[in-house]
């Protein structure tokens, strides 16, 4: 086993090998722009098309619901933003839900300056969105609804279909934010009528800085970046030809090897959840069972994330936290806090997300140093009494 | 990497120091707040002043983890002097260097828990020593002095004289009451952590004592039923005759130091006795005249040879923060200013009425607490010439007023007298806050001592402190007493 353990794949993977080696061309001898008319244009252009095709592949969309972007947080924005903005000027209502990733809820947040009134539905004690609730905020003037398919810090995956049948049936675009979801669930366009839909390539073992966005035939989206018209217009800019072809590799062998890599991980993440099990006044956070392959949320008693994350991560084993601490208070999670957790619940939290390439060995050796690093640190905690 | 943590945080954070309790601590402390995300507490046994025992427990991020550990390790078998100098500096080069930025607040909350466990210690030594009254100086012949620091610039600037005047000085801050500026909030400045900083900054040991039990009582209490009982209260009077200069010679025998010091500007002359100071318009002999005269024999007052402009220019020029500090409030306790509805807050009052100097009814108040002598505001009975209050009779729960003329008195009685020289001595009498002494002629009574004008005074006030002067020279103080009584 080698140091350090990587166990924070929900907030990037690490590059396949086989992405790399199909990404390296793109970045030495080859130099065309996939605008060009030259024969080199032509190869850029023609990587571009075959890595769309991947993409549309792994998402059952056609290639021009297809269009590249910079990331997860340029596909949200562009999304929630280019929706609102297409919309017609009597709809000026946004319906997001409470355990958005930053990229939804900042893009949400600012719709408000654009004059939009934002319904902010709320969830479950698991971090589900409650049907109901959600139809009961669809209004008449509703421009768009956005939920976020598998939330990236609990794992809790939302109940799609119905939301998305709740939102096809009033003709109000619903986005889905996927970028946990790709290449984890099986994402069935034709089943879930979601109108956009974002995903991002470092999260299924692409290179970062490249993403995508899904936009639905007839759904009417105004670009936020403008120049050359590339993608459609819906994207302006020269393309990251080289990370696009990773994004379009990676989305590949997700297609390909998405059973295997789901059975892996399922039995790693319970792994990981047995053995935490046996340690006192630790909590799982997120849904028991409507929950991504890769991820355990846990809340531990008495002990504040960063510590344990630091204290870890001295001991080679690298996990997430959800909280940051700074100057002039924290500044608690908004998933945990709408999940009906206390803020030092939220402080407490960390999340270990597994990956296809971790192993059973080191999950072993994480549950050892996890237990070693909760108990030294619960004896410096005033808080906990053992 | 400027937000990342230097090895040193993490080595503390994974082999932390001294964590744990003490089952009979000599002194505890707590600082942070639970809800705020961030606890320390620190317990400590000290022997002869010597820290022989520390230990600390956080709950908090990993810069409040490592700092608690570093500082239980600097301090751990320190002297008690040598502990509360240790700066959020010399804690954070423990720690490799700077913390991360936003981290800052770790350094602030591990001391604060320390010198909490520090105070508790110093409470317990000092607590009954408060209660039963001061028993006398032991001196030992050094240039040791304890300094009080409020956080302003006059007591900072106090200290910081008698440091590069080579005395040993040990700073201390008291707690007297809950109307500090944002001392109940975690996460604002609060003026305790302040006057430790500028302490820690002139390489000086901080303190801090709570006293705001024994503040209460002699001092807000009597506020309160002065009111009551229709005197005019000096609260800074009733400070310095029970409270301040007693808690500085308490920790000063406790820490084996001869001195205590104030920023009040004052002298101490030979007796010793009070004097005015260079800056007459800072003048605070007035307010200073109950402090006893074993206590004025090891006081120095550093600021009595300065004017206020210089000792602004001083902090200035040393690049204390203190030098732009805001000059102080009337009454500590009461940052609004609003007094009136202070003392209601805390006593009932029942309406009466208001008379002329002959007993005619010339209308109604809402209560003599909202009444002071020498008073022309809000007596809501209107008359030709502008009315007074002239008499505050709450006996008869009566508001005497009359004109101008009829506050003027040629004599008051003055009672509680504190005489440092021969009461013979005394030539001129001040009976307000910044006014003029006026001449006078001082002859004991029965219980009392009258002073005779040689004209006609007015805003003689109950309740107000009567100081007797030859020249510069305090020769003792009193309280002024009712009229009749």
């Amino acid at each position: 086993m080698t140091h350090p353990v990587y166990l924070d794949n929900a907030a990037t993977t690490p590059v396949d090998q086989r992405v790399l080696e199909a990404m390296l061309p793109h970045l030495g001898a080859r130099r065309g722009n996939p605008s060009s008319l030259h024969s080199s244009g032509a190869v850029a252009r023609q990587a571009v098309e075959d890595a769309r095709e991947s993409v549309a592949s792994l998402l059952g969309a056609s290639l021009e619901e297809t269009s590249f972007t910079s990331g997860g947080t340029e596909s949200d924005n562009l999304a929630v933003l280019g929706l609102a903005r297409a919309a017609s000027p009597e709809k000026r209502h946004a319906v997001v839900s409470r355990v958005e990733h930053a990229a939804v809820r900042e893009s949400a947040r600012y719709l408000v300056s654009e004059g939009f009134e934002v319904s902010w539905v709320g969830v479950d004690a698991d971090g589900l969105v409650d049907p109901a609730e959600f139809a009961d905020s669809l209004r008449p003037d509703t421009a768009l609804a956005a939920v976020v398919w598998a939330n990236n810090e609990v794992g809790t995956v939302e109940p799609m279909q119905e939301l998305a049948r709740l939102c096809a049936e009033r003709n109000i675009p619903l986005h889905a934010d996927a970028v946990q979801a790709a290449g984890r669930l099986s994402l069935d366009l034709e089943q879930v009528p979601v109108a956009t839909l974002a995903l991002s390539g470092h999260k299924l073992y692409g290179p970062q800085g490249v993403g995508a966005l899904y936009v639905r035939k007839g759904v009417a989206l105004k670009p936020v970046v403008f120049g050359g018209g590339q993608e459609r217009g819906l994207r302006s800019g020269t393309e990251n030809v080289a990370g696009i072809v990773g994004l379009g590799e990676a989305a590949r062998l997700a297609v390909e090897e998405i059973e295997e890599r789901l059975s892996h991980e399922t039995s790693l993440r319970d792994r990981i959840l047995a053995g935490v099990a046996e340690l006192a006044e630790v909590r799982v956070n997120g849904h028991p069972k409507e929950r991504l392959s890769n991820n355990v949320h846990l809340t531990v008693e008495g002990v504040e994330a960063e510590g344990l994350v630091l204290f870890l991560d001295a001991l080679g084993y690298e996990i997430g936290s959800g909280s940051a601490c700074a100057s002039g208070g924290h500044k608690a999670s908004p998933v945990l806090l709408a999940m009906g957790r206390s803020e030092r619940q939220a402080f407490s939290a960390v999340r270990i997300t597994v990956g296809k390439d971790n192993t059973v060995e080191e999950i072993e050796g994480f549950l050892e140093a996890f237990s070693t690093a909760v108990a030294r640190l619960r004896e410096v905690s005033p808080l906990y009494a053992s | 990497m400027a937000d990342r943590y230097r090895p040193q945080v993490i080595e503390h954070l994974v082999r932390p120091r001294h964590v744990g309790e003490l089952s009979d601590p000599s002194g505890a402390g707590e600082s942070g707040d639970a809800a705020c995300g961030d606890v320390a507490l620190f317990a400590v046994k000290i022997e002869d002043n010597v820290l022989t025992e520390v230990r600390y427990k956080v709950y908090g991020c990993a810069a409040c983890i490592a700092a608690g550990s570093a500082l239980a390790e600097l301090v751990s078998g320190d002297h008690l002097l040598a502990a509360a100098r240790v700066s959020k500096a010399d804690l954070e080069s423990s720690l490799g260097g700077p913390l991360p930025p936003g981290k800052e607040h770790a350094l602030t909350l591990v001391l604060d828990a320390l010198h909490k466990a520090f105070e508790d210690h110093l409470n317990r030594e000092t607590g009954q020593m408060l209660l039963e009254g001061y028993g006398g100086a032991k001196t030992n012949g050094t240039k040791s002095v304890v300094a009080a620091m409020s956080g302003g610039v006059d007591s900072a600037v106090s200290a910081l004289l008698l440091k590069e005047a080579g005395y040993e000085v040990a700073t201390v801050t008291f707690r007297l009451h809950d109307g500090e500026k944002g001392s109940r909030s975690c996460c604002s400045p609060d003026t305790v952590l302040f006057a430790r900083d500028t302490a820690h900054r002139m390489g000086l040991p901080h303190f801090t004592l709570n006293l705001k039990e024994l503040f209460n009582r002699r001092v807000m209490q009597d506020f309160v039923g002065s009111y009551k009982e229709g005197r005019t209260p000096n609260p800074c009077v009733a400070c310095n005759a029970h409270v301040k200069f007693h808690a500085a010679a308490f920790l000063a025998d406790d820490l084996g130091f001869d001195y205590v010091a104030t920023g009040h500007y004052a002298r101490v002359a030979e007796g010793p006795t009070l004097a005015r100071p260079v800056d007459e318009k800072k003048d605070q002999t007035y307010v200073l005249w109950p402090v006893p005269k074993e206590l004025l024999e090891r006081t120095i007052f550093p600021l009595g040879e300065y004017r206020k402009t210089e000792v602004r220019a001083i902090a200035e020029e040393r690049g204390l923060a203190v030098a732009y500090t805001p000059e102080s409030q009337d009454i500590c306790f009461i940052p609004d200013g609003d007094y009136r509805r202070f003392v209601r807050n805390k006593v009932s009052a029942e309406p009466g009425d208001v008379v002329d100097p002959g007993g005619k009814v010339l209308g109604r108040h809402g209560g003599v607490v909202d009444f002071t002598v020498g008073q022309r505001r809000g007596l809501g009975v209107s008359a030709p010439t502008p009315l007074y209050v002239t008499e505050v009779r709450p006996q008869t729960n009566q508001v005497v007023v009359g004109r101008r003329r009829d506050l003027e008195v040629r004599e008051v009685r003055v009672r509680g007298m504190n005489w440092f020289l021969d009461p013979g001595e005394a030539r001129l009498v001040q009976v307000r806050y910044n006014s003029a002494p006026v001449p006078c002629e001082v002859e004991r009574g029965d219980g009392e001592w009258v002073a005779r004008f040689s004209e006609p005074v007015v805003g003689v006030a109950p309740g107000q402190s009567a100081v007797f002067y030859t020249g510069d020279r305090v020769v003792g103080g009193g309280v002024v007493a009712r009229r009749g009584s």
